[in-house]
C-alpha cells in the first residue's frame, strides 16, 4: 500500500520539494530493527497512540469546558457544570470526556510499562543515555499535565489535591511561600488558580508532543535495544521496521483498545482509580473529605513524601525520587545491559517493580501505622535501588552473552 | 521469564486488592445491596416520583431538566405529565427545590446536598442510598438521638431527619418502603449519568469490531512475520 | 524455517486490516463532529415565549430568539392603515421572493400585507437583509419626525442606520434599498390568546 502510494505524481511533487521518499525509507521501510522485540517494545507506539487520543479528546473538550470557579447553584460552580453539561447536553460529550478520563489513566499504565521495560532489559545504558534522559523529562511532564488537568472538574479531589501539591512547594525554605502564591494565583487555591491550571493543561501536551518528537528522533539515532541487551553486527539479525514493526504495532493497537474501551464504555471510574468518587462532590473550601489521596498514576511518590515526619525532607525525597531517574545511566556501570544475563540487578529491578507497586498501594490508602512502615522500607528500597547499582556491577558475575540473536 | 513476571505482577496486584476489600470492610458496616435496573422504565418512573414526593422537598437535582424527564426514553414522561410536575419552572430549568439553603440550614443544621450526580458521589453508589434510605435505627449505644441514627451513615450522625419513616415502621409497611427506597436509588443512579444505557449499548458493537479488527491483525501479524528467520 | 509466504492471503489480510481499520477510524470521526453541533441545551433553548400584551400601543420591543434580534411590535390602527397606499414602492408586496421572507399562515391573502397572525402584533426578524445590521423603527409616515434620513414620501417603518435600507411597516423592503429583500419572516404560534412561541 505504501509503496504503491509513493509511485504516483503527486507523491512526486511532494517528494521533490521535502524529499518525503528518502525520510519514509530511512524512518520506515530502511530502517532496520532488531528482529527478536517482545512484545514489551510494543508500549513505545502505544504511548504514542495515546497521546494523540488526549489531544484530540482534550481540544473538542476545551470547546465546551469553562475554567470558572463562579458559583452558579448551591455548591456548583460553572466550571463543574460544564463538566456535567458536557456529559448530559452535548452530542457524544459523555463519549469524549470518559475517552479523555480513562486516557489519563491509560497513558501511564502504558508510559510506566514502557519505562519498566527500559529497566530491566537496561535500555537507558550507553549509547542510549539521553534517549533514556528525555524519556525522564517526558515522564516529568506528563506527570505536570495529569496534575493540571485533574483540577479542571473542580470536584473536592480537584480542590484538595491541587492544595496538597502546591502546598508542598511552600515547605522549601526562603521561597517557598513565593512559589506557592506564584502557582496559585493568591492565598489559597481559587478561580485564578484554575484559570492558569486550564492554560498549562493545555501547553504542556503540546510541550510534550514537541518533546516526543525529539524521543523518536533519538531514538533512531542510537537504534533500539533489544532483550539479549546487546549489539546488533550481522544485518540479518535486523529487520525493516516497516512492514514486520508496523503489523506488530498495529496488532498491539488492537488489543489496546480492547482493554481501553472496555473500561470507556463499561467502566469508565474503574472503581474509583480513574475517576474519584469524591470529585463528583463539588469543590468546598471549607471541608476536606475524610481521605484524600491523589489518583493512582501519581501515588506511588505521594508515599515517598509521606513517609518522612519532616515536611521539608518529604519534599525533597520526593523530588530526589523523580530526578534520580536522570541519573540512573550513569549510576549503573555495568557493561552488561539486560537483566537476563545479570543474575543479581535480575532479581533487584524486579523487587523494584513490586516496590513501587507496593509504594503506590500505601500511597492510596489512608496512613494506618502499618501502612506507614511498609511505606517506609518501600521507600529505602526504592533509593536503595539505584544507589546499589553503583557497587553491584563490582561484585556481579554476569552470566556470557551471546554473540548475536 | 516474562510468563514469570507477569504472574508476579498479577500475584501482588490480587494481594494488593484483597487486603483493600479487608480495609473496606473493616471501615464501615456492610451496605445492603439494592436491586435496581437502571434500563427500566417503570422502576425509574416509580424512583422519580418517590423523588419527587419526598426528596424534593429539600433536594434538588439541578442538572437535571425538566426537559429530560420527557427525551431521557428511560423516563419518557408526556409533556403534560411534566408540566403538572414543574409548575412555574421553565422547561428547560433543573429540578430544584422550594426549600432555601438559609431555611435549610436554620432547620437542619447544614444545606442538603445536590443529589444529581449522588450516585457516583458516595461509594457504594445506588447501594449507599437504598441503606441510608433503610438505615434509621435506634443507636445501640443510646448516644445519638432516635431520628439522627443511621447505620449506614458514616459516623452514624446524619442531619437528614427519616425520610422515608423506615424507623419504628408497622411490619406491614417493610416490603413497601424497601421497595420505593430501591426505586428512587434507581432513579438517582440512572439520573447520575443519563446516556449510561446508550454508553452500553454502543460499547457492546465496539467492543465486538475491535475484536474483529484486533483478530485479524493478528492474523496479518503472524502471516508477515512467516518471512522472518529464528 | 519459515512455511512460504501466501502471497494472496497476505493481501487479503493486508486489505481487511486496511478496510476495517478504516471504518473504526471513520466511527471514531463522527462523535468528534457529532460534538460540535449544537447541544441538547442549546437546542431547547431554540423556542422563545412571548406574551406580546406587554408590547405597549405603537411601541417596539427587540428580544432574542436562537440569539438573534426580533422584532415585535404592537400596531394601533393608524400604523395598521400604513400598510397600504404604497404597493408600487416595494420590491416584492406579496412576501414570494425567497421562501424566508413568508410562512405557510400568510397564504391567507388577508395576512399578507401584514406578515402576521394577528395584525396588530408583528413578529419579524431584526436581522436588515443587506448586511445584518438592526434597522431603526420610524413608524409614522412622512418626515415630520425623521427629518431628511426618510425620503419625502415616506410610508412609516424601518430604517437601517448602516447602508439606508428602508422596510414599511410590516417589513416589506423599499424600492431603491440595498437590501434585496422584504426582513424574513419567523415560525411562530400563539400558545394563548396573549403568548406566542417562536420556533
Amino acid at each position: 500500500m505504501l509503496n504503491s502510494m509513493m509511485k504516483t505524481k503527486i507523491f512526486a511533487w511532494v517528494d521533490r520539494r521535502t524529499d518525503a521518499g528518502a525520510i519514509i525509507k530511512s524512518q520506515l521501510t530502511e530502517y532496520p530493527a532488531p528482529k527478536n522485540l517482545n512484545y514489551m517494545w510494543n508500549f513505545g507506539s502505544l504511548a504514542l497512540l495515546v497521546l494523540v487520543l488526549q489531544i484530540l479528546t482534550g481540544v473538542f473538550l476545551a470547546m465546551y469546558y469553562k475554567p470558572s470557579a463562579a458559583v452558579s447553584y448551591g455548591q456548583y460552580t460553572v466550571a463543574f457544570d460544564s463538566v456535567e453539561r458536557i456529559m448530559r447536553d452535548v452530542n457524544f460529550g459523555w463519549l469524549i470526556r470518559y475517552m479523555h478520563a480513562v486516557g489519563a489513566s491509560a497513558f501511564f499504565v502504558v508510559v510506566y510499562m514502557h519505562i519498566g521495560r527500559g529497566l530491566y532489559y537496561g535500555s537507558y545504558k550507553e549509547p542510549r543515555e539521553l534517549l533514556w534522559i528525555i524519556g525522564v523529562v517526558i515522564l516529568l511532564i506528563m506527570q505536570g499535565a495529569a496534575f493540571f488537568g485533574y483540577l479542571l472538574p473542580w470536584g473536592q479531589m480537584s480542590f484538595w489535591g491541587a492544595t496538597v501539591i502546591t502546598n508542598l512547594f511552600g515547605a522549601l525554605p526562603v521561597i517557598g511561600e513565593y512559589l506557592q502564591q506564584l502557582l496559585r494565583g493568591g492565598f489559597a487555591v481559587g478561580d485564578p488558580t484554575l484559570n492558569r491550571f486550564f492554560s498549562l493543561h493545555y501547553l504542556f501536551p503540546l510541550l510534550l508532543a514537541a518533546i516526543v518528537g525529539g524521543h523518536i528522533h533519538a531514538l533512531h539515532v542510537v537504534h533500539s535495544n533489544n532483550p539479549e541487551g546487546i549489539d546488533l553486527t550481522k544485518e540479518e539479525e535486523k529487520i525493516m521496521f516497516h512492514p514486520y514493526y508496523t503489523v506488530k504495532d498495529a496488532f498491539g493497537v488492537g488489543v489496546f483498545l480492547l482493554f481501553y474501551c472496555y473500561f470507556v464504555f463499561f467502566n469508565p471510574h474503574a472503581w474509583g482509580y480513574f475517576i474519584e468518587v469524591d470529585n463528583y462532590v463539588p469543590a468546598n473550601a471549607l471541608s476536606t473529605p475524610p481521605h484524600i489521596a491523589p489518583v493512582w498514576y501519581l501515588t506511588p511518590w505521594y508515599t515517598i513524601l509521606r513517609s518522612f515526619p519532616d515536611k521539608l525532607v518529604g519534599v525533597l525525597a520526593m523530588g530526589g525520587s523523580l530526578a534520580i531517574l536522570f541519573a540512573l545511566p550513569f549510576l549503573d556501570r555495568s557493561k552488561v545491559r539486560s537483566a537476563r544475563y545479570r543474575p543479581v540487578f535480575k532479581q533487584m529491578v524486579i523487587l523494584f517493580f513490586i516496590d513501587v507497586i507496593v509504594l503506590g498501594y500505601c500511597g492510596h490508602e489512608p496512613p494506618t501505622p502499618v501502612l506507614k512502615l511498609v511505606g517506609q522500607v518501600a521507600t529505602a528500597y526504592y533509593f536503595a535501588f539505584f544507589f546499589l547499582l553503583l557497587i553491584v556491577p563490582k561484585f556481579e558475575k554476569t552470566k556470557p552473552v551471546p554473540e548475536g540473536i | 521469564m516474562k510468563l514469570k513476571q507477569l504472574l508476579i505482577a498479577v500475584g501482588a496486584l490480587s494481594v494488593v486488592s484483597f487486603s483493600q476489600s479487608a480495609i473496606a470492610n473493616e471501615g464501615g458496616v456492610e451496605l445492603k445491596h439494592a436491586v435496581i435496573d437502571v434500563t427500566s422504565q417503570e422502576q425509574i418512573r416509580r424512583g422519580l416520583t418517590v423523588f419527587t414526593d419526598v426528596c424534593m422537598g429539600c433536594h434538588s437535582a439541578t442538572f437535571v431538566t425538566y426537559k429530560g424527564l420527557i427525551d431521557y426514553p428511560e423516563i419518557g414522561l408526556t409533556r403534560e405529565a411534566v408540566d403538572e410536575l414543574r409548575g412555574d419552572y421553565a422547561l428547560t430549568e433543573g429540578m430544584r427545590t422550594d426549600l432555601s439553603a438559609e431555611d435549610a440550614k436554620g432547620s437542619y443544621g447544614k444545606v442538603p446536598p445536590d443529589l444529581s450526580v449522588i450516585a457516583y458521589a458516595r461509594k457504594g453508589g445506588a447501594d449507599y442510598i437504598y441503606s441510608v434510605l433503610t438505615g434509621f435505627e435506634h443507636d445501640p449505644k443510646g448516644i445519638i438521638p432516635d431520628g439522627n441514627f443511621n447505620e449506614y451513615f458514616p459516623g452514624h450522625r446524619i442531619a437528614m431527619p427519616d425520610p422515608m419513616g423506615w424507623l419504628d415502621h408497622d411490619k406491614e409497611d417493610t416490603a413497601q418502603i424497601e421497595q420505593d427506597s430501591q426505586d428512587v436509588a434507581a432513579f438517582l443512579a440512572f439520573i447520575a449519568d443519563p446516556h449510561q444505557n446508550q454508553r452500553r449499548a454502543i460499547g457492546c458493537w465496539v467492543l465486538g469490531f475491535l475484536l474483529l479488527l484486533t483478530l485479524v491483525l493478528w492474523r496479518l501479524k503472524v502471516e508477515v512475520w512467516k518471512d522472518v528467520k529464528h | 524455517m519459515t512455511e512460504k509466504a501466501n502471497e494472496s492471503r497476505r493481501n487479503f489480510l493486508y486489505l481487511a486490516a486496511g478496510g476495517l481499520g478504516g471504518v473504526a477510524a471513520a466511527a471514531t470521526i463522527v462523535p468528534f463532529i457529532g460534538s460540535m453541533l449544537p447541544a441538547a441545551d442549546t437546542l431547547a433553548a431554540s423556542k422563545t415565549e412571548y406574551d406580546v400584551t406587554t408590547v405597549a400601543a405603537g411601541q417596539l420591543v427587540v428580544i432574542l430568539w436562537q440569539g438573534k434580534p426580533v422584532f415585535i411590535t404592537n400596531r394601533t390602527p393608524e400604523l395598521l392603515k400604513e400598510v397600504d397606499g404604497h404597493d408600487d414602492m416595494l420590491k416584492d408586496k406579496d412576501s414570494k421572493a425567497i421562501p424566508e421572507v413568508s410562512q405557510p399562515w400568510m397564504n391567507d391573502p388577508d395576512r399578507v400585507k401584514y406578515r402576521s397572525i394577528k395584525p396588530e402584533y408583528l413578529v419579524v426578524s431584526a436581522i436588515c437583509t443587506h448586511l445584518g445590521c438592526i434597522p431603526g423603527y420610524k413608524p409614522t409616515a412622512g418626515r415630520k419626525d425623521w427629518g431628511d434620513s426618510v425620503p419625502a414620501d415616506w410610508p412609516g417603518g424601518w430604517h437601517c442606520p448602516c447602508h439606508g435600507s428602508k422596510y414599511d411597516i410590516s417589513g416589506r423592503v423599499i424600492n431603491g434599498s440595498p437590501a434585496p429583500f422584504n426582513l424574513h419572516a419567523l415560525p411562530y404560534k400563539y400558545t394563548s390568546d396573549t403568548t406566542v412561541l417562536i420556533g
